[in-house]
């Protein structure tokens, strides 16, 4: 396919992409667009740098590789330990290709958001509402100079209804999301969102700012899910460890990390809103268990960092699009089932919070959760509802007091935001558990 | 029929700092189209990236005009302008070499630390123009050193953040931003005994602006959904407190002096809140009208997108004072990294301080434990607001200091 400079490793990775956006604002269409467009990145490595360069311009890939390549310094490159972990596979895989999400009807896109429309202007706590239909279809095609030859396609779509609530001097602001793989399985949904509508209702109207302090607290399985994503899904992307002799010998693996009942797993092939067939750098997805049973188990890799810790590529290299490099970042982040019933946690609680739904989170060695729908527990049961501006803790001793997981894993849905590293921002990942309760959380 | 062009083209050299050396190199040039058609009272869109065939993408714009979008606004029409901040003030050709050498420097000057992330050297065009004679141009080169660091015996992924970030650079004064950072990690001291200490913030930092990026929307203000809905031309915060909506390049960096619409504003700022009266919500054409309000020029698109209200830059007006002459003696807390805080609908803000320093309106003294902040918007623009200060943060910075009293205890 192309002519790879001698005695450098070359790799290109070429998207072409379809997105259709429609907005409606208060009933309005504010936009109705698809998009399409190719473009490429280029990745060269003499051994000691990376040389990269973005461009649309796919009838000249050559001659950017030509250009770029005279950056580097040619070396034997075949004994690099990042070359030599590179996988390398010949695989062509359209899972999507019998039902593309550019094949549904842009009618039937806007149907699914019109279909929701009087219930929302018939309610007169809603003073404001958006409509957002979103989805993406990517082709990637990667080519590397150790053999790779590779195509496949993922879809994500979604939609989200944004409302703003108003009881009085009170207000408040959610949205209801629902997002897949399949254009089919956004259908059906009005029930659920009836049931949210009717808890931002009763929120608005009774919720109260909580007392500060420490309290128990329960997390739902798509809080819990952006809590193992901040908390401890960032600290097990290794590049932070590259050459770091301190970072190897505090996270060696087999060092107790968590509570005996906390297990974190990675998985790029689980189909969520970050299923990854091969990442960025042509590595299959995989299954990764980064914390099990309460110890550390694993870490998430791109070539460069696995052979810099002296470990196996774990299918984690990924880019938000062909302007960027790929680097170390989640794919479908969960915490894993344990074995108490959702009713069995709540009950041996009698003062706490339970989270509901959130806005945002962030982590570092403090994580913070940023909730929306937030409730008092008292004996037991979910009682009022409480407004909380953030829940923070420090990441380590959090996950140490984590001592309730219930029995069933459920995925959130997402079609807005994303998670983002550094300058790239945002990548789809997906993130879920199940129901957990922490003993002692910071609530503001 | 109208025709209206908007382009963005994107030129940046990217050195990614892994261990405190360079580890990788990436260039990118990258120009993005977006052709937009007005008829009858419709807008119809469409974008390229790259290069594109004019015709072909007239085509798929009148296309577009089906979606049946309506955009019954007055279009900006005869204006010309220009404006370009392009400088030369490092070689593009060189830095490669010239921050290897930085590199070196700082390695020598903090040998207890590690330093990672990127430095961008990034150059952007934006151009609207119209068949009415609207024809704006902004161009912008712009120098971002951020590096995140750790100490060589720190677990943590990463303990702080120093950098720089503007249109100018030296080596020498570079090195000496990072040192003012690391020096001052090196000293901890203990937080005050005050339950409300003055808390400064980075001018540019939008963490103090949530609630105004939220709650001025013109939508949200429109809708009654605001905590200031119906609060126009009241009087409700600080009388020292001036809030701009600023498209001005003394604010802002690779920031265009108009909006997608076109839309410009006297001195490229627009005054949203005056002497602590409100004047009105951020606004594109679309909430302007429905909502009549004042049209203040912070419409955001995608290239090829259509317009609609975004999220612009908000800068408070300067105070005549330097930081040590607001702080008046008294040491305060300079927040660094505050992540993952927020407002509740009732304006209540809490957030976490990852890295705080005490800090004297001159020196940085020391670092602080972490900690927790709370107030509220009305009394953090209102009673608890201090000012912003006359002075920069350094040499090479854009940002000036933010500061107002807050609840302040250690986590």
């Amino acid at each position: 396919m192309f002519n790879y400079p001698k005695d450098l490793y070359t790799d290109v990775r070429i998207e072409e992409v379809f997105e259709t956006k429609i907005i409606y604002e208060l009933g309005e269409i504010q936009e109705l667009k698809t998009r399409n467009h190719k473009g490429a990145f280029i990745r060269i490595f003499d051994g000691d740098k990376w040389y990269y360069s973005a461009t649309t311009d796919l009838k000249n890939l050559q001659q950017e590789i030509d250009e770029l390549a005279a950056y580097g310094t040619n070396k034997d490159i075949d004994q690099s330990p990042v070359v030599t972990g590179f996988e390398v596979h010949k695989e062509t895989l359209g899972k999507y290709e019998q039902e593309s999400i550019s094949e549904v009807p842009m009618e039937k896109k806007q149907e699914l958001l019109t279909s929701y429309f009087p219930m929302l202007d018939n309610n007169e706590m809603i003073t404001y509402w958006k409509a957002l239909y979103s989805d993406k279809r990517l082709v990637k095609e990667f080519y590397s100079s150790k053999g790779s030859e590779i195509s496949y396609d993922t879809q994500w779509a979604g939609f989200s209804l944004s409302m703003n609530f108003v009881a009085g001097e009170d207000r408040f602001q959610e949205s209801f999301q629902k997002a897949s793989d399949t254009f089919t399985d956004l259908l059906e949904e009005k029930e659920n969102c009836e049931e949210m509508i009717a808890k931002c209702e009763d929120f608005v109207k009774h919720a109260k700012p909580v007392e500060p302090g420490k309290y128990t607290v329960v997390l739902s399985p798509a809080v819990a899910g952006v809590f193992a994503h901040e908390s401890f899904g960032h600290k097990s992307e290794s590049d932070f460890m590259i050459g770091d002799e301190t970072m190897k010998k505090e996270w060696a693996i087999g060092k107790e990390v968590g509570a005996k009942l906390l297990s974190i797993v990675d998985d790029g092939g689980v189909i969520e809103g970050g299923y990854v067939p091969f990442d960025d750098e042509g590595t299959k997805g995989k299954r990764t268990e980064i914390i099990k049973e309460g110890v550390l188990a694993g870490r998430l890799h791109s070539a460069t960092t696995a052979a810099s810790l002296e470990e196996s590529v774990t299918g984690n290299a990924r880019a938000i699009n062909f302007e960027y490099e790929p680097i170390v970042r989640m794919s479908n982040t969960y915490i894993d089932k344990g074995t108490k019933t959702k009713e069995e946690l709540f009950s041996e609680i009698e003062e706490g919070i339970y989270i509901d739904t959130f806005n945002h989170g962030s982590g570092m060695s403090t994580f913070t959760i940023a909730p929306a729908l937030a409730y008092k527990i008292r004996e037991g049961k979910i009682a009022e509802p409480v407004n909380i501006s953030v829940v923070t803790g420090n990441v380590m001793k959090t996950l140490a007091l984590i001592d309730g997981v219930s029995d069933k894993v459920e995925f959130a849905s997402f079609i807005t935001g994303g998670c983002g590293k550094m300058e790239q921002f945002p990548l789809a990942v997906g993130f879920g558990g199940p129901y957990v309760r922490v003993k002692e959380l910071e609530i503001q | 029929m109208h025709r209206e062009k908007y382009t963005i083209s994107t030129r940046q050299i990217s050195l990614n700092v892994v261990q405190t050396e360079i580890e990788s190199i990436r260039r990118k040039n990258i120009s993005k189209t977006g052709l937009r058609v007005y008829k009858e009272g419709l807008i119809g869109c469409a974008g390229a990236i790259g290069s594109y065939r004019e015709e072909a993408l007239l085509k798929r714009a009148l296309k577009s005009l089906q979606g049946n979008v309506r955009y019954g606004f007055e279009l900006s029409k005869n204006q010309q302008r220009s404006k370009d901040l392009r400088r030369k003030f490092i070689d593009k050709k060189n830095i490669l070499e010239e921050f290897s050498e930085f590199l070196e420097r700082v390695k020598k000057a903090q040998p207890n630390f590690i330093f990672a992330n990127k430095i961008n050297l990034t150059e952007e065009e934006y151009q609207v123009q119209n068949d009415a004679g609207l024809d704006l141009t902004h161009a912008d080169r712009v120098l971002e050193v951020g590096l995140l660091f750790k100490e060589k015996s720190s677990v943590n992924v990463m303990d702080g953040f120093a950098g720089f970030w503007g249109r100018d650079y030296d080596r020498e004064l570079g090195v000496e931003e990072i040192n003012k950072i690391c020096n001052a990690y090196q000293n901890p001291v203990d937080l005050p005994k005050k339950k409300k200490l003055p808390v400064i913030f980075r001018s540019g930092d939008m963490v103090p602006f949530l609630k105004f990026l939220k709650d001025l929307e013109g939508n949200s203000y429109g809708s009654k959904s605001s905590l200031f809905s119906n609060k126009r031309e009241q009087k409700i915060f600080s009388e020292d407190f001036t809030l701009y909506q600023s498209r001005n390049s003394s604010d802002t960096l690779l920031t265009p002096f108009f909006d997608v619409e076109g839309t410009t504003n006297n001195h490229d700022r627009y005054t949203l809140i005056n002497d602590g009266v409100l004047m009105a919500p951020f606004t594109d054409k679309r909430a302007a009208e429905k909502y009549q309000l004042p049209v203040t020029g912070a419409a955001a698109a995608e290239y090829d997108g259509i317009p609609v209200i975004g999220r612009p830059h908000l800068t408070i007006k300067g105070s005549t004072k330097t930081a040590k002459e607001l702080l008046g003696g008294e040491p305060g807390v300079l927040v660094m990294i505050a992540s993952g805080g927020d407002f509740t609908p009732q304006g209540n803000f809490g957030s976490p301080v990852q890295l705080a320093f005490l800090f004297d309106g001159e020196k940085i003294i020391g670092k602080l434990p972490e900690l927790k902040i709370s107030s509220n918007v009305m009394d953090m623009y209102g009673k608890d607001f201090i000012g912003v200060s006359k002075d920069s943060m350094g040499p090479l910075m854009h940002d000036k200091y933010l500061m107002m009293h807050m609840e302040v205890s250690e986590i």
